[in-house]
């Protein structure tokens, strides 16, 4: 989207209070204070709506964190269970999730302590099957000794069939339809009796299918429909991760283990080098041609410009992206201005010239890119602004003072008619994380964008968070920033409490 | 806009109905987006007769088929197919007269002769000059023409329910800040308690019941769910009328509702979309458009929000409520009619921003099916065979004409609401 576009209807209502009285920097200070204060309960809420959207994710985060990094040992079928506790505890999955859980009366609290998601989820249907936890309890731990005894079997003789059948035995773990069960303990029952020396096996089997029949014959389902309150404490998931982001530790990445802070930062540079070279050339070109075409109203210069900025203003940037792309990185077209490949990686040794050329050349597509969308808009917004301030008792009165016009049109008008362009430097701030998705995707560029993007495509949920935070932390720095920019533009504005 | 409605049926005079008309007939790019729009509907509605593997009219063996509308019936349950066309290649049938539609291929299908991206001038292996792909193919040989035609269906959906579900929302949330205030919504507190008891009661039995109820009858614990809800108003209802906890709770609606506004708009939207949209688990294209509603409708409320808060002291909303209408009414009969012109604009302005949020979605490769054939999903086919410009050129084009087709009906509705700038012949 393009850079710093609010509604129409300006971004929100501040305590607008046309008073000509007080507009002593103490009201400032408090209200400054208060607006800050407000900060805390909605970046609170922001967290939890972070923390939420990560928690409804498909998909086990160990799983992509020891995939993402080639976990060797993952794939050793023995130690695979170890290390995947292991992971868990790193990333404290091992703790229940919130403060409290509202629940029924058949769901144990320690739930949460089944850290596989999979394994939970059959948990929780088989609740709600038979609503029974502690027959349940001891089916599922009549598993795990079918399993030891196959493995020691696996030992000694690794033959198809074994592996099959400690396959089946994994299966039990994940299966919730009555019919699915049954099958695999009557293959178990069968494989068992075809070595009838193997006595613990035997019973481990006999004790399962035991522990099932337990299960199926004393379902309590009525004890789903009693509620029930589960308090954890402050020892969770949540509270983990809010306490150590307020000590500045945004956890590490799932994907490479490097701090989310470092990378953030990393990011950061290159978005920011993109971004405010954009806002300022648009700014830089936006307010004298807004001024140009308001001198001009209705001419055919504003006409022509005022239907250019808008075709400009419809262009989707991503479209526009690619296809310059395309027509200048393209051999093909015989107009290969551009480089595209890899624009962190400048050599070492390069001079300063080289350096900066070097820059350009990948900056310049990007750029201009940012660049358009928004010099659109903020001219519209200042030709309107403008013309209408223009039409105004004061300007003619100016005029007829015999004040030059440049003084007229700089001095008395452009100062009355900054709102709009103050509106669109507050939403700056949080365009310079999301205005530039697509472009960096686009163009390769290693900034916040394009981590963002792919921290969302791998569920680095850490990266996600931290996002979305920051995001919502700089957008309402913006909103704050350009209510305080209103009342120095114009002496008339202040934020004094309302008094009705 | 103080009118007053002299009887409830006839409703507020629509001056700004002409208004606006008047502007779209006086200024020719208005006209023009007008018509463009119009063009696209057809394309969304017919697209079907214009491209399809199917042709329009066929005579095979002596019996005569109209195999696109025949299919269309099929799919519905309400025909059914011969057993030897059942599956047919539409392609080569032994036809004794065959009628093609323009473009004689569907969205997806692939054409085997032409795979691997064709160019529309170059060479292409075809059996009649009517086979031609006009605009090209894509990789896997599929029509890019027809898939122009299929994405412009799509694209007009997204925009029309994502806008759909925002405006529902928008105008609700934004109808109650803004007609009731921080002051006047009050419930007795026997109310109070009995939604406090029955909301999470219905919520704990409506889930309880879905999980418990077989993979049928799921549907059944909602209403079981609507069902205690309802039970519990109407005992908060009987001790109110029983004179117990009579007493009245103002409720800061305004308030609750504009944190709700601010907490949305602190996150960007577009991450926001994204970070939602990768939730789900098997993407569809209907769960994107409610997405896009659902967390586009703040600028929607906040304008009712604002229009009703103007509204509030006027005569004829004090005149309705003195002849004892109830609230929902004067909202909806007077309150809202009277908003309208504001919402439409930002109704327009937001298609256009979900037409484009949906290309991003399929540009990016998320949320959408993966063989879903949208302006987005062809223009971003081009980042991996740069060679293809007609891939980047056409569907670009595409989203670009239907993003500024409803800008400019955006722009033509906010210049006609708007008294200073009314006059101006762009």
């Amino acid at each position: 989207m393009v850079a710093g576009t609010p509604d129409a209807a300006g971004h929100h209502t501040p305590l607008l209070v046309l008073h000509p009285t007080s507009r002593s920097p103490r009201f400032m200070l408090r209200y400054l204070i208060k607006r800050l204060l407000f900060f805390i309960p909605a970046l609170f809420m922001v967290s939890l709506v972070a923390f939420a959207l990560s928690k409804l994710a498909p998909g086990d985060p160990v799983l992509i964190m020891s995939r993402s990094r080639a976990d060797e040992t993952m794939r050793n079928l023995v130690d695979a269970e170890r290390v995947y506790r292991e992971y868990s505890r790193l990333l404290g999955l091992d703790k229940p999730v919130f403060y409290f859980a509202f629940s029924n009366q058949a769901f144990p609290d320690s739930l949460y302590r089944i850290i596989n998601p999979e394994r939970q989820q059959t948990l929780r249907k088989l609740l709600y099957q038979f609503g029974n936890w502690p027959a349940l309890e001891s089916y599922y731990q009549a598993i795990r000794p079918v399993e030891t005894e196959l493995r020691q079997l696996l030992a000694t003789k690794a033959t198809d069939e074994v592996i099959e059948h400690l396959r089946i035995t994994q299966g039990i773990y994940t299966t919730f339809d009555t019919a699915g069960i049954r099958n695999r303990l009557v293959a178990l029952n069968t494989f068992g009796n075809t070595i009838p020396e193997n006595k613990t096996l035997h019973t481990a089997v006999d004790n399962l299918q035991e522990a099932y029949r337990q299960l199926c014959q004393h379902p309590q389902r009525s004890r789903l429909f009693l509620p029930a309150i589960h308090w954890y404490g402050f020892d969770n998931q949540y509270h983990r991760w809010l306490s150590s982001c307020l000590q500045g530790n945004f956890g590490v990445s799932y994907l490479d283990g490097r701090p989310v802070s470092r990378k953030i930062r990393e990011a950061l540079r290159w978005t920011l080098r993109l971004n405010l070279t954009a806002i300022f050339l648009a700014y830089l070109l936006a307010i004298p041609l807004g001024v140009q075409m308001a001198r001009r109203a209705h001419s055919s210069f504003d006409r022509s410009m005022t239907l250019i900025l808008f075709l400009l203003y419809s262009l989707p940037s991503f479209w526009v992206a690619t296809t310059l792309l395309i027509f200048f990185t393209t051999p093909e077209y015989g107009m290969q201005f551009f480089t595209i490949t890899g624009i962190s990686d400048i050599p070492a040794g390069a001079s300063w010239g080289q350096r900066i050329s070097e820059n350009i050349r990948h900056m310049v597509l990007p750029v201009f890119c940012l660049t358009y969308g928004s010099l659109a808009f903020i001219s519209r917004q200042m030709r309107n602004a403008l013309l209408e301030v223009l039409q105004q008792d004061f300007i003619r009165t100016a005029r007829a003072k015999g004040l030059p016009e440049r003084v007229v049109i700089w001095k008395h008008g452009f100062r009355n008619a900054l709102f709009p362009i103050i509106t669109l430097f507050g939403s700056i701030f949080p365009a310079v994380i999301a205005g530039s998705v697509i472009i960096e995707v686009i163009f390769n560029v290693p900034g916040m964008g394009k981590l963002t993007v792919d921290s969302i495509r791998s569920q680095d949920w850490p990266m996600v968070y931290t996002i979305l935070l920051l995001s919502a932390l700089l957008t309402m720095v913006g909103l704050l920033v350009s209510d305080m920019l209103y009342a120095i533009a114009d002496p008339r504005v202040n934020y004094q409490e309302k008094t009705t | 806009m103080s009118e007053f409605t002299p009887s409830p049926d006839t409703g507020p005079a629509p001056g700004w109905k002409t208004q606006v008309w008047q502007q779209v007939q006086q200024r020719r790019l208005s006209r023009w987006s007008l018509r463009v729009l119009l063009v696209l509907v057809f394309l969304s509605i017919f697209g079907d007769f214009l491209a399809n593997d199917k042709p329009l009219y066929c005579r095979i063996a002596g019996k005569s088929y109209w195999p696109i509308v025949q299919d269309f019936a099929a799919r519905q349950g309400w025909y059914q197919w011969p057993a030897d066309l059942a599956r047919p290649d539409w392609r080569d049938l032994p036809y004794e007269k065959v009628v093609r539609t323009p473009i004689p291929y569907g969205p997806r299908q692939i054409d085997r002769r032409n795979l691997g991206l064709r160019s529309p001038g170059g060479r292409q292996r075809l059996d009649t000059p009517w086979e031609r792909h006009w605009l090209g193919t894509d990789r896997l040989g599929r029509d890019v023409a027809a898939g122009l035609i299929s994405g412009a269906r799509t694209a007009l959906l997204i925009g029309l329910v994502a806008m759909a579900v925002a405006a529902l929302v928008g105008l609700f949330l934004g109808a109650l800040a803004g007609y009731f205030g921080d002051q006047r919504f009050q419930l007795s507190r026997a109310m109070v308690i009995a939604l406090l008891i029955s909301i999470p009661t219905s919520l704990f039995y409506g889930t309880t019941l879905w999980h418990v109820f077989p993979a049928g009858a799921k549907s059944w614990s909602i209403l079981a769910g609507i069902m205690i809800m309802l039970t519990g108003i109407g005992a908060g209802r009987f001790f109110q009328r029983r004179g117990v906890g009579r007493r009245s709770l103002v409720i800061p609606l305004d308030q609750l509702i504009q944190r709700l506004i601010e907490l949305l708009e602190a996150i960007p939207a577009l991450l926001l979309i994204l970070a939602v949209v990768s939730l789900v688990r098997r993407p569809s294209i209907f769960l994107v458009m409610v997405i896009i509603g659902l967390i586009r409708w703040t600028s929607i409320a906040r304008f009712v929000r604002a229009e009703l808060l103007r509204l509030r002291q006027a005569t004829f909303l004090e005149a309705a409520r003195g002849l004892g209408f109830s609230h929902a009414r004067i909202i909806w009969r007077h309150a809202l009619p009277n908003a309208l012109p504001p919402v439409l604009v930002t109704l327009a302005f937001g298609v256009a921003g979900a037409v484009l949020v949906e290309a991003y979605l399929s540009f990016l490769g998320i949320g959408l099916p993966p063989d879903s054939v949208t302006w987005g999903s062809m223009l971003q086919q081009v980042r991996e065979s740069p060679k293809a410009w007609w891939l980047a050129t056409f569907p670009g084009l595409a989203i670009f004409i239907t993003v500024t087709v409803f800008n400019l009906l955006g722009d033509t509705l906010t210049e006609a609401l708007n008294p200073k700038t009314r006059v101006s012949n762009l």
